[in-house]
C-alpha cells in the first residue's frame, strides 16, 4: 500500500514537474524570418581564404637564412 | 546526376538549393533546443558549413534532412554545454506556491535556471520531449540514439530537476 502511495506521489510530482517546464518555457516562434545563404557563402569564402603554401616557404627560407647568416638581417633592413 | 550526388561532389549551385530547402527546419529544430533566435541563426550557419565540409562523407542515397539535424543537434548540444549559467542555484526555501505573479515569475525562472543546469544532453531530450512534446523517435533519429536512451534520458532530467527544486524549496504548482 505504502509502495503504491509513493508511487502515485512520484508520477503526481513528475507531471508537475512537466506542467511546470511547459509554463516555465514559452513557446519560441520556430519560423525562419530571413534566407541564410548568403551568410553561409560568406563563412565558405572566409574559411577558404587561407595563407598559400609558397609565401609560408618564402618565411621559412628567410628565417634558416637568418639563422645560418646572421649579418644578413643588417642587409635585408637597410633593403626595407 | 542527382542534386545530393552533385552536393557531395562539391557542387556549391546544388548546395544552395539544400541550404534553400532545409534552412528552415534545421533553424525550427535548433531554436527549439537552444531557444533564442539569433542563436539560433548562428548555430543554423555554423550547421550548413560543417554539413558542406563534410560532405564527402554523406552517401547520396541517404536521408539529407535527418543527416542535417543531427548535426545541427550536435552543434546546439556544444552551445548548450559552453554557455551553462554560472551562479549556483539558491537552496533557501522561495517561491511556494505562492498567488503573487511577482513570485509565481520568480519561480519560472527559478526552474530555468534549474533546467538549465542540467548537464546538456539531459536537457536537450527533456526540452525537446517535455515542453517540445515532439515525438520520441523523431528526438531519437536526431540525437542519434535509440528511443529507450531518450525516454531514459527524460527521466533522469525530470528526477534531477524535482530533486534540486525540492531542495530549494521550490514546489511547481
Amino acid at each position: 500500500m505504502k509502495e503504491h502511495e509513493d508511487k502515485y506521489m512520484t508520477e503526481h510530482n513528475d507531471r508537475q514537474i512537466r506542467d511546470a517546464l511547459k509554463q516555465s518555457f514559452p513557446p519560441v516562434n520556430i519560423e525562419l524570418m530571413r534566407d541564410l545563404w548568403p551568410e553561409v557563402l560568406r563563412k565558405l569564402d572566409a574559411r577558404q581564404v587561407g595563407v598559400p603554401w609558397y609565401d609560408w616557404a618564402l618565411v621559412g627560407l628567410s628565417a634558416v637564412m637568418f639563422l645560418a647568416f646572421p649579418r644578413l638581417v643588417l642587409v635585408f633592413a637597410y633593403h626595407l | 546526376m542527382d542534386l545530393l550526388q552533385r552536393f557531395t561532389h562539391g557542387e556549391i549551385d546544388a548546395f544552395e538549393t539544400l541550404v534553400r530547402q532545409f534552412q528552415g527546419d534545421i533553424y525550427a529544430w535548433t531554436v527549439r533546443i537552444v531557444r533564442d533566435p539569433g542563436v539560433a541563426e548562428d548555430l543554423t550557419v555554423e550547421t550548413l558549413w560543417r554539413i558542406y565540409r563534410a560532405r564527402h562523407r554523406f552517401r547520396p542515397d541517404g536521408n539529407f534532412g535527418a543527416w542535417a539535424r543531427r548535426i545541427a543537434t550536435n552543434l546546439a548540444i556544444d552551445h548548450l554545454r559552453r554557455n551553462r549559467p554560472e551562479q549556483s542555484f539558491p537552496t533557501e526555501p522561495a517561491g511556494v506556491a505562492q498567488p503573487d505573479p511577482l513570485l509565481q515569475r520568480e519561480t519560472r525562472e527559478r526552474i530555468q535556471q534549474a533546467f538549465c543546469r542540467l548537464p546538456a544532453k539531459l536537457q536537450v531530450a527533456a526540452t525537446l520531449a517535455l515542453v517540445e512534446e515532439l515525438p520520441y523517435d523523431e528526438i531519437a533519429s536526431a540525437l542519434g540514439t535509440s528511443v529507450g536512451a531518450v525516454k531514459l534520458r527524460v527521466f533522469r532530467a525530470v528526477r534531477i530537476l524535482r530533486k534540486r527544486l525540492s531542495q530549494a524549496g521550490i514546489r511547481p504548482e
